[in-house]
């Protein structure tokens, strides 16, 4: 039995006024009551969280662990744990691994791998197209079957339009969304970062905006005639934002999500780092109007939930000049706390509750995950110390990816306690990860 | 004279009376007579209606051989509509009814029921089908009415009654099994 | 009784009356059939070509059994050798045929329309459309009908679903008019990329397969062809089986008495459990005696009578 007291608590409706205890037995929430004095009962394992939020487990949908196949980068024991120290209880591993998970077998194997992982719970995915092609649609039935919770070619969009249609409808009546990587390939080969001041100045190729602009019109004209449900992810420049403001006001079944770093860092950092490669991403940091814009659709709901991208690399993978370095940020250890602190930064300039609804209801509702905590729900637990400032030191980190734009910044706000299932996965408090209690 | 429904959904004017009820029941049991007479020597015999009225007329005289003690004769129904000769010069299709004949053909003699004889060619269809289901001993034809004007060398067998009639006149057979009557006149054709 | 209807498109011009007068006629066709010298000579002196652009050997062998016990004489244009592989059209054919001098066209082609055309092209012969591309296949719903008809006895207020690649199928669409014209609900199901996308104009469609078949006197399965794989419309045979096949436990959704029709050939294991293929509740076999039944029943509708038209 755990005791977390005297909490402020989101409870996936509401950030409820005052203080409260919640009680955890039995991989439950056994009981959420207005904070009291306890007599002390030295069997209990009892916080004392005075000055910290609770909130259900957040959830991140799009996470690259490299597992099967690159496992050098990140595996998904190790990824398990990182996300489970920032704050995480489940991730979804995007399948473009190697080989791709792209039949009811690779499903089972990430599905099985990722429940006894000693962190958050890692579910699986699977890929559109066959081997990623583009060409022919995978068994997503079967796949769905065995668990497989999104599909995605992510990495790349469903090359071809007839194939994304022809898997909207074969989806349909599964009701697994379609997580689209919104690119016109064609227009990014060869890009390095975003085209506009930045890449003028220093002459490195950009990547036209249009390339993401035209994969989100596809996705939603597409969306519109087969009314099948679809999810852009990684969002990152305004005009796209735009369009799917105005495609979910027309009541279309589409959802997106943007990346912490989208959010954080803009183009001029890659100036700024001199062309450090820890800032080298698709899609590529944007201008600083992209990042307001973006911050902004955070609060009026046409954005649904925070995703990181976390890309792990080797080191000798981005440790390198920036147009040879591979593409991706790692970050799943102090996003939340990226976001966490931009909030700060930037004013609190909305309620903490549409903040946390991006890690946890808007997630959870779009991969049927329910993230309300009330007596006989499932103990997962996300912990906030709002006030908490640490610096990022990938070193410590336990992911293998030790490159990261984060790395050196002092942010404001962590995670600090994670429970699973009412497990505690990762204990800040006590400075280690814990298993059973 | 009165008017009625035709069979053909036609009314029409009758011009004289041929046989009412008793008249015809009289005739048909002589004609179940003569066939008998006429089959004498006969090892194996089929009464054979041509559709429609001439099966409701084969089983009355299948009836009356059997309740004068000369045993029960199979009896088969035949269509002929597949093997009319006008097919193509009709405007409408006729319909089709059921051709049912329980015993192979081959070898017995055959008797041939039809209600009115006119120019022969129904009977020259019931023949050609015939021969496509086996090859009978004989064949014997056997009419309630014979009213003249053949087109072809038919010539039956056994005959009811000849009624001379004109090209512009037809000959009705009711019976009570699908008129609800038993009855023959003659009528003017519109 | 006339019938008033000079070629054979589709049978979604038929009234109830209509469809009732040709299962009739089958019937009397399927005495003949009977007979020991399976011949009448309903149709003699008529000419029927049959121009089969799509290869198929069962529904050409039945048109020509048909014609042949009907009587009929039959040319049967193999287009693999002919002048057409050289780049004859169809108009030329046509003309070519019809200056021959025939009296009927049975035709099956790839292409929508193509029985239309022909009509416009001749002068007077009938034409019979054995299929074209997916939209029609008048006979082969008709002799559906009549299996269905000779088993349950009366199909007003029955339930009939049909599981499969819906989009693609002429026998399909076919069979949806002429079930629904004699009372029949219709449902379908199958992969939603293998369903048009707007199906609630043809039929009602449900995507759960058990819910599409609960309560069905007919379980109705299409044919599902390799092609499509290719296409890339769905992605394997061992998914399409999983969810669409009709196997025992689908079946058991169905009525107790119900039955399993599929056009054929079937691809046993695919789209029907093989033991039920082999079962008596599949009439795959009555529907190809009844094929040639229908066609006897249908040629002798279309190429007798009529005179002064």
């Amino acid at each position: 039995m755990i005791w977390l007291c005297n909490v402020t608590l989101y409870d996936g409706k509401d950030l409820r006024d005052g203080k409260w205890d919640i009680c955890v037995e039995g991989g439950k929430v056994v009981e959420i009551t207005p904070s009291r004095e306890k007599e002390s009962n030295f069997r209990d394992d009892t916080y004392d969280l005075e000055g910290h939020i609770v909130c259900p487990g957040f959830i991140d949908l799009h996470v690259h662990l490299r597992d099967p196949g690159q496992t050098w980068r990140e595996d998904i024991d190790s990824g398990s744990l990182a996300a489970a120290a920032g704050g995480f209880t489940h991730v979804v591993a995007i399948p473009n691994t190697t080989p791709p998970i792209d039949d009811p077998s690779g499903v089972r194997y990430v599905r099985e791998k990722g429940r006894k992982a000693k962190g958050a719970i890692v579910l699986p995915a699977g890929t559109v197209t066959v081997n990623r092609e583009g060409k022919l649609i995978a068994e997503m039935i079967g796949m769905a079957d065995e668990g497989a919770v999104l599909f995605t070619d992510d990495g790349s969009p469903v090359v071809l339009a007839k194939v994304m249609r022809i898997a909207l409808l074969y989806l349909r009546d599964l009701g697994i969304p379609l997580m689209e990587h919104p690119e016109e390939l064609t227009l990014s080969e060869g890009g390095q970062m975003n085209e506009g001041r930045v890449s003028a100045l220093c002459g490195l190729k950009g990547i036209p905006r249009s390339s993401e602009i035209i994969g989100v019109e596809r996705a939603i004209a597409l969306c519109r005639e087969t009314m099948g449900r679809v999810h852009l992810t990684h969002v990152s420049t305004k005009e796209a934002l735009e369009s799917i403001r105005k495609a979910k006001q027309k009541g279309l079944p589409l959802t997106c999500d943007v990346t912490p770093h989208h959010l954080f860092f803009d183009e001029e950092m890659i100036i700024k780092s001199s062309y450090s490669s820890a800032f080298k991403v698709n899609p590529p940091l944007r201008t600083r109007e992209d990042t307001e814009v973006l911050f902004e659709g955070l609060m009026d709901g046409t954005i649904d939930a925070i995703a990181t991208d976390h890309a792990p690399y080797h080191v000798d993978e981005k440790d390198l000049p920036f147009e040879e370095a591979f593409f991706g940020i790692a970050s799943l250890e102090c996003a939340v706390a990226a976001v966490l602190d931009l909030w700060h930064k930037r004013g609190k300039p909305f309620p903490l509750k549409k903040l946390l609804e991006l890690f946890t209801t808007g997630p959870g509702g779009i991969i049927g995950i329910d993230r309300t905590l009330k007596p006989g729900a499932r103990a997962d637990i996300t912990v906030l110390d709002l006030g908490k400032e640490e610096k990022v030191d990938a070193k410590k980190w336990n992911s293998k990816a030790r490159i990261t734009p984060y790395d050196g910044l002092t942010l404001r706000g962590w995670p600090v306690m994670t429970l699973l299932g009412g497990k505690i996965v990762y204990d800040r408090l006590k400075q280690e990860v814990c298993h059973e209690v | 004279m009165e008017a009625f429904l035709m069979k053909g959904g036609s009314e029409m004017k009758i011009k004289a009376i041929v046989m009412d009820e008793q008249e015809m029941d009289l005739t048909i049991r002589r004609i179940a007579h003569e066939i008998l007479e006429k089959l004498r020597g006969a090892k194996e015999a089929v009464l054979i209606g041509i559709q429609r009225r001439g099966v409701h007329l084969s089983h009355r005289i299948r009836d009356v051989l059997k309740s004068s003690g000369y045993g029960e004769l199979p009896c088969g129904e035949l269509d002929i509509t597949f093997y009319r000769d006008d097919l193509s010069l009709m405007a409408d299709h006729p319909m089709v009814h059921s051709t049912s004949i329980p015993v192979d053909i081959t070898g017995k003699d055959i008797v041939l029921v039809d209600d009115v004889l006119f120019t022969g060619r129904t009977v020259r269809a019931a023949l050609d089908a015939l021969m496509d289901m086996g090859r009978p001993r004989r064949v014997l034809l056997a009419v309630l009415i014979d009213r003249g004007h053949r087109e072809l060398p038919i010539h039956p067998d056994i005959v009811g009654r000849v009624v001379p009639t004109s090209r512009d006149e037809s000959i009705e057979v009711f019976v009570k099994e699908l008129d609800g009557k038993d009855e023959i006149v003659i009528v003017a054709k519109e | 009784m006339a019938w008033k209807h000079r070629h054979l498109i589709d049978v979604d011009v038929f009234t109830a009356d209509d469809f009732y007068t040709v299962l009739e006629e089958a019937r009397h066709m399927e005495e003949v059939m009977e007979r020991p010298l399976k011949k009448v000579p309903a149709l003699r002196g008529k000419v029927i070509a049959n121009l089969f652009f799509e290869p198929s050997t069962r529904t050409r062998t039945s048109f020509e059994l048909a014609e042949k016990y009907l009587s009929a004489d039959v040319i049967n244009w193999n287009f693999s050798g002919s002048s057409t592989a050289k780049g004859e059209s169809l108009q030329d054919t046509a003309k070519t045929i019809e200056a021959m001098g025939v009296d009927a066209v049975v035709i099956r082609n790839w292409e929508v329309g193509t029985p239309e055309y022909l009509i416009k092209k001749l002068n007077g012969a009938c034409v019979i459309n054995a299929g074209d591309g997916a939209r029609a296949h008048p006979t082969q719903a008709l002799l559906d009908l009549y299996t269905a008809w000779n088993h349950f006895g009366s199909l007003r207020g029955r339930k009939m679903t049909i599981v499969g690649d819906v989009l693609h199928s002429r026998v399909a669409r076919s069979n949806i008019h002429a079930f629904s014209k004699v009372g029949v609900h219709v449902v379908v199901s199958g992969p939603r990329s293998l369903i048009p996308l707007h199906v609630f104009d043809l039929a009602e469609y449900e995507s759960d397969t058990k819910k599409a078949v609960s309560g069905a006197d007919i379980v109705y399965a299409l044919r599902i062809q390799r092609e499509r794989q290719e296409e890339g419309l769905f992605p394997s045979i061992d998914e399409y089986h999983s969810r669409w096949g009709i196997n025992a436990s689908v079946l058991s959704c169905a009525n107790k008495q119900a039955i399993v029709m599929h056009p054929g050939p079937i691809n046993r294991g695919v789209e029907i459990e093989s033991f039920i293929a082999d079962g008596d509740r599949c009439l795959v076999l009555n529907q190809v005696k009844s094929g040639v039944a229908v066609r006897m029943a249908l040629l002798f509708l279309y190429l007798t009578g009529g005179a002064g038209r």
